[in-house]
């Protein structure tokens, strides 16, 4: 599925809308390059299960955020990693146990994510134009 | 009454010594920037070996340059958090041991507790004040009234202050740590060059830098051929005139005019130079810690670990490290 996003307001409700169709053991991954969306979709996804969208911030310095919610939500940030310092991380601890993990920066950990993670990839069009795609959970249609 | 420090918050590991809260004895930070330089940022895994490898000898180099041994100490402070996990629990597995084993009673400090301190230990501002922390990890304002007394006033809702010069500098192909690269190019760049957005957020004094460095992003994708000195120095103004302004703010707002800066960000030239000017025009008290005490370091945690002692407010021996951990007044 292909959707289009505006402003940072739309990312977010679409991530709202994604969140509503994730259930425990979900893995998501998010990518897309500097200043594509990533955080802004995660505040909409994180939304979905009651957390305070100002709760949500760049996850790059702590690595891994852990909320607990309704089901444990873990915003996860690999910015600062490279791709051979990943198994150290214990990033399999966080995924499809029975929360929900949302991974920045997914491309630099492809050998520890599993194979049916939901796949968001967020394209950079102009300004405030962002085309948002999005794989392996179906949504409904779009209205 | 001698309190021995340890910070292992995040990439540096360091041991002080501080005589009642207000006198260094002694201070030791192992810059480990020459190791991380290579790998574009804070390695966490990494950061937690090398503070396995220098926790000992960081601490036994405090004492020496301190002439003392633990019986001379009256507590040990550490930090708890907030930070990289691995990083803390080596940090405070570490005094958790020294405490039990030479029964040293042990205190619990906040990091951006610690950083609001670094200041007492060279001047004594009168209460209450308005303190912005401002580092690669945090950006938020505080009223303090009192030694553990802290009221969150705002914060950042995505980047923090540091983190966005952090990627900034590396989008630009500079090297880590970003701020003071930055600052030092931005000196031969024009700051009036292009304008990047200062973002605001309606009804709140929170900060949000994330569309500032997507602005740079788009900048730098249109404009290939422009100046990096230019894009600096004018990243650069947007973000120190985000944060003075906002201070401005909160001034105003809470009727408070003494502000505290403290945090790796608050070594920047730019702001210290702006933000004297503007303290000056609106007749404002300001403190602005030396450089090597707004970067981190454990005197600022022992400085902050005294006044939980005088308190008694003691840790237990179950104290765990938190990632996330928001600061709010002690309760004794």
């Amino acid at each position: 599925m292909k959707l289009q996003s505006n402003s940072d307001a739309e990312t977010k409700e679409i991530g709202h809308r994604l969140g509503e169709h994730l259930k425990r053991g979900d893995v998501v991954c998010l990518y897309g390059e500097l200043g594509a969306g990533k955080t802004t979709m995660v505040k909409g996804i994180a939304s979905a299960f009651g957390i305070n969208e100002r709760d949500i911030t760049s996850a790059s310095f702590t690595l891994i955020a852990e909320y607990n919610v309704s089901v444990p939500f873990y915003h996860i940030d690999l910015y600062r990693i490279s791709p051979d310092e990943v198994p150290e991380l214990g990033l399999r601890e966080y995924l499809g146990a029975d929360g929900i993990a949302v991974i920045e920066w997914a491309e630099r950990a492809e050998g520890e994510i599993p194979e049916q993670s939901i796949r968001v990839i967020l394209h950079h069009i102009e300004d405030n134009t962002r085309l948002i795609e999005i794989k392996g959970i179906h949504m409904g249609t779009s209205d | 009454m001698l309190i021995l420090g340890i910070d292992t918050s995040c990439d540096d590991t360091g041991a002080a010594i501080v005589e009642d809260g207000t006198k260094i004895i002694s201070n030791v930070v192992s810059s480990q920037d020459e190791i991380h330089e290579k790998y574009g940022g804070i390695v966490p895994e990494l950061a937690s070996r090398r503070h396995i490898e220098l926790i000992w000898p960081v601490v036994t180099e405090a004492m020496t340059r301190a002439h003392i041994t633990f019986n001379d100490i009256g507590a040990i402070a550490v930090t708890h958090g907030p930070g990289l996990i691995g990083s803390l629990l080596i940090g405070v597995c570490f005094a958790k041991s020294i405490s039990f084993v030479n029964q040293i009673p042990l205190v619990a400090v906040n990091h951006l507790e610690g950083h609001i301190h670094a200041i007492f230990l060279e001047a004594s501002p009168d209460f209450p004040f308005i303190a912005l922390v401002v580092s690669g990890g945090h950006t938020s304002i505080y009223r303090v009234d009192d030694f553990g007394v802290y009221r969150e006033i705002g914060r950042t809702r995505d980047d923090a202050a540091g983190e966005a010069y952090d990627k900034v500098a590396k989008l630009l192909g500079f090297g880590f740590p970003g701020g003071p690269i930055i600052d030092a190019i931005a000196l031969k760049g024009d700051p009036l060059a292009m304008t990047f957005p200062k973002a605001n957020i309606a009804g709140s004094f929170d900060f949000s830098f994330s569309g500032i460095k997507t602005s740079v992003m788009n900048y730098v994708k249109k404009n290939p051929g422009s100046k990096k000195e230019d894009i600096a120095a004018s990243f650069q103004s947007s973000v120190t005139e985000v944060l003075i302004e906002r201070i401005s703010e909160v001034v105003k707002a809470e009727g408070v005019k003494r502000v505290v800066l403290s945090g790796g960000v608050s070594a920047n030239s730019a702001l210290r130079e702006k933000i004297g000017h503007r303290a000056i025009k609106e007749g404002i008290e300001l403190f602005l810690p030396s450089l090597y005490l707004c970067t981190d370091n454990a005197a600022m945690i022992a400085s902050a670990g005294y006044h939980h002692f005088k308190q008694g407010n003691f840790a237990k021996y179950d104290l765990n490290p938190k990632a996330y951990l928001p600061l709010v007044s002690a309760t004794g």
